[in-house]
């Protein structure tokens, strides 16, 4: 396949990716898709399963409607193809001959069981790049093992580090765990096609464990080092910290308000603050000055001192007077705060996507901002809908043969 | 070197300016990719990285700083200036995290730097946004975290935001940065035309808020905050296993794994009830399953309600804690972690006189079957001066000797 240079203003050229992917590495695909490249979405005739996912546009459900699936297939296309079926499996080799990468995140060894392992792939075509997004990997003892978001944050310590020190540990919200791999895998594929077209390298496998790019997630806290250097495991904290004081998520007159004192002189500024406010002279006492460890001692104290300030007020004042007073208070968003900042609304964050069940949704795809190069705009693709223009347009396959492979539950 | 000369992004030279988390993670893997990443710091001004006072000093040090060239150079001085300029001349990639007043103040803004190199891609890493209304705003990574949506959609509704006792905000930037700079790479390569990208740490936690964001547009609906519960799936939890703070994580999807929970617990009778039969009823049981399920995880270890609970196709694992990681098999059969050399930071003295130690290091997030990241050598500050100077630069010895005297390359 010659080199396609990329389209007006998008950071990639159309490079052909078949997405195979569940959650572990949807994200994957929709990073490249939103960058430019062609991802085609190859979907069980009737559908990927996330497309059942809830929630639901307007609470009902239909293959279309998954709120799920719109967001994680920005700018893909789609086809079905059983692959279950010896057809199908043919029909998948000629579209690698044709294509760059594979993604897919099956168990361990499903790809191989079904003819389409790396091995296969190669043969057909050599400058083929695989990845494969798994819980724990292609090799080592827990490879074959069961996992789902809640195993990979468990497995991987997170789960460890998140929550209340009383309390039990805590999954991280929105599927955090199927960021990471995906995003390790984009990167990895991203230099693989690199090294092959402009390395003069030839394709290969890409093979990204969760519980891995999860451990490398955490480095700053890097439980395994610590283990190693004072016998002692990491564990949670809350919002808050035993090295910076105060430093954490406080009630506010709306909301949740998070702040950290760092510097000596921030603290001096705030108890100003604080006394301006409340007329408490406690909070002036010389014993609370200097560095954030000089005030480990009164922890609780100024805990309470800090809540009976941030509670008159609403996170968006303290956001904005802490800023002018140079302290660092930062408001607890919830989505509807996110739709609503100015912030995001200046840098070209959000993109109003069309879709046929959803009219003009604004999606969050602005990861970086650039004078030259921007994200691609389409929604997430129907079932099936570039079935015409890949097996009839590409494969040559003639509407009597497509109407065939449909009856059959081919496509 | 690790005897591997295939190198995916050989011939790339990227020049990093600045400290903490989210820049010297995309640095850290360019290098392993094969790009020559020469970072740039003085003695003067050391990463606070370094300085972690918990218990022990500079974690991420030896996993972050691995395999770059780094070279003193206090580009606060205009001789030391002048030598940044030359290493610009030469590199393909500059990334930095200083604020634009400060690179202004210096004068490495962008249109000085594109200047010097024309061609050259730009990634300016920013906590809030380097435009708009919040650009002046100062900000710690360790908060933006919760301004990207994520804290409230983790937790107990009612009770204060469930942090994480790190920044995950910050590792998104630093990997957004990392796919963002390969590929523009790869579009100059084509088109001939350079890239200047600004990232922010509030957008990458922002974009991780998923399918809420079309959620509360179409349905007006705010996540909510479940815990370790899921709305799909029961039983779903951390259950308390023998031992102090031992939790074994477990997720029931279908019925098949069901099947497979009540074999592991040895098809107790209470587990034969009609209401746990099916999703929907497990899902409105949830409390009285964790309670059973928890009296019987309480009576185990955690690695032992994990290893039956699997060899029966149930997901499960124990909440893994610094030592079962450090011990892990699994991980050991992949080779994650690997003995590294770092050093004992030490407030107002000079890296060189740093004590050196053991110390460990993950070696790839990733693994590619042609070129393999490369795990490569731990350097100090201002190890590689002689390579960057000389080899890089041709800069003559008596020149090095005077500016590292003068204190331009210290």
């Amino acid at each position: 396949m010659p080199l396609q240079t990329p389209e007006d203003g998008r950071l990639l050229p159309p490079y052909r990716v078949l997405d195979l992917s569940g959650p572990e590495a949807v994200f994957c695909g929709k990073l490249l898709a939103d960058y430019g490249a062609d991802v085609v979405r190859v979907e069980p005739p009737g559908g990927h399963s996330s497309r059942l996912r809830a929630p639901f546009a307007g609470d009902q459900l239909g293959a279309e409607r998954s709120l799920y699936f719109l967001f994680y297939n920005t700018n893909k296309r789609s086809i079905t193809l059983d692959l279950e079926s010896e057809k199908g499996v043919d029909l998948f080799r000629r579209l690698i001959a044709q294509s760059d990468v594979v993604l897919e995140s099956h168990p361990v060894g499903y790809m191989d069981s079904i003819g389409l392992g790396y091995d296969s792939l190669r043969a057909i075509n050599p400058a083929i790049v695989m990845a494969s997004v798994t819980p724990f990997g292609q090799t080592g003892p827990w490879k074959d093992y069961k996992s789902s978001d809640l195993i990979a944050l468990a497995a991987s310590g997170f789960m460890q580090i998140t929550g209340e020190p009383d309390g039990p540990p805590m999954r991280q919200g929105n599927e955090q765990s199927h960021y990471p791999g995906a995003q390790f895998a984009a990167a990895s594929i991203l230099a693989a096609l690199y090294h092959r077209d402009f390395g003069g390298g030839e394709g290969q496998h890409i093979d990204v464990s969760l519980q891995e790019a999860l451990i490398t997630y955490y480095t700053d806290a890097h439980p395994a080092l610590a283990w190693e250097m004072l016998g002692e495991n990491v564990t949670r904290v809350g919002a808050t910290s035993t090295l910076v004081i105060p430093l954490g998520a406080y009630p506010s007159a709306d909301g949740w308000i998070s702040a950290g004192i760092i510097t000596p002189r921030e603290w001096d500024t705030l108890a100003d603050w604080i006394y301006e406010v409340t007329g408490n002279e406690e909070v002036l006492n010389d014993a609370y000055r200097g560095g954030n460890q000089d005030r480990a001692p009164f922890n609780d104290i100024i805990t309470a001192l800090v809540i009976d300030f941030t509670t008159r007020y609403t996170s968006e004042y303290l956001f904005h007077e802490g800023q002018r007073r140079n302290l660092v208070f930062i408001p607890v968003n919830t989505v509807s705060d996110l739709l609503a900042d100015p912030q995001l609304e200046a840098s070209n964050f959000w993109f109003g996507l069309e879709h046929p069940e959803t009219g003009i949704l604004q999606y969050p795809i602005g990861v970086f901002d650039s004078e030259e190069v921007s994200p691609a705009t389409n929604p997430a693709p129907m079932v099936g809908q570039d079935n015409d223009a890949i097996y009839r347009g590409e494969l040559g396959l003639s509407a009597d043969d497509l109407a065939a492979l449909e009856s059959e539950g081919v496509i | 070197m690790d005897g591997n000369s295939r190198k995916a992004l050989q011939g790339v030279r990227v020049i990093e300016l600045g400290p903490y988390v989210a820049l010297p993670l995309t640095g850290r893997i360019l290098a392993s990719l094969g790009a020559e990443v020469i970072k740039v710091e003085t003695n003067k001004v050391l990463d606070e990285m370094a300085f972690i006072p918990a218990w022990s000093r500079g974690a991420g040090q030896p996993d972050f700083q691995r395999i770059k060239k780094r070279v003193s150079i206090d580009v606060r001085t205009p001789s030391g200036l002048e030598v940044f300029r030359e290493l610009v001349k030469v590199s393909d990639v500059f990334m930095t995290n200083f604020r634009r007043n400060i690179l202004d103040r210096w004068g490495i803004d962008f249109p000085a730097v594109r200047e010097l190199r024309p061609d050259i891609i730009l990634m300016w890493q920013t906590g809030l946004g380097g435009i708009g209304p919040y650009y002046t705003y100062k900000s710690y990574g360790i908060l933006v975290q919760h301004m990207g949506g994520v804290s409230l959609m983790t937790g107990v509704d009612g009770e204060p935001p469930s942090a994480i006792n790190t920044s995950y905000s910050d590792y998104h930037t630093g990997v957004f940065q990392l796919s963002a700079i390969i590929g523009a790479l790869m579009r100059r390569r084509m088109t001939g035309e350079p890239a200047t990208m600004e990232s922010s740490i509030f957008k990458s936690g922002a974009v991780t808020a998923g399918p809420a964001i079309l959620d509360y547009q179409v349905n007006g609906r705010l996540p909510e905050r479940i815990a370790n519960r899921d709305a799909l799936a029961a039983p779903h939890g951390a259950y308390q296993c023998q031992g102090q703070d031992r939790w074994c994580a477990i997720a029931v999807q279908n019925d098949e794994q069901w099947a497979g929970l009540r074999r592991a617990l040895g098809n107790p009778e209470w587990s034969g009830q009609p209401e746990f039969a099916t999703r929907e009823g497990r899902l409105a049981n949830q409390d009285r399953l964790d309670q059973l399920i928890g009296e019987w995880t309480a009576k185990l270890s955690a690695d032992d309600v994990m290893a039956r609970l699997q060899a029966e196709g149930v997901p499960a694992s124990i909440v893994s804690q610094g030592d079962d990681l450090y011990a892990s098999e699994h991980l050991k059969a992949r080779d994650f972690y690997r003995p590294s050399p770092s050093y004992v930071a030490e407030r107002g003295t000079p890296a060189w006189e740093w004590e050196s130690r053991d110390s460990l290091a993950w070696s790839a997030p990733a693994r590619l079957s042609e070129t393999p990241m490369e795990f490569g050598h731990y350097s100090n500050v201002g190890e590689d001066n002689d390579y960057v100077f000389r080899e890089i630069l041709g800069m003559p010895e008596s020149e090095i000797e005077s500016l590292m005297e003068s204190g331009a390359l210290y």
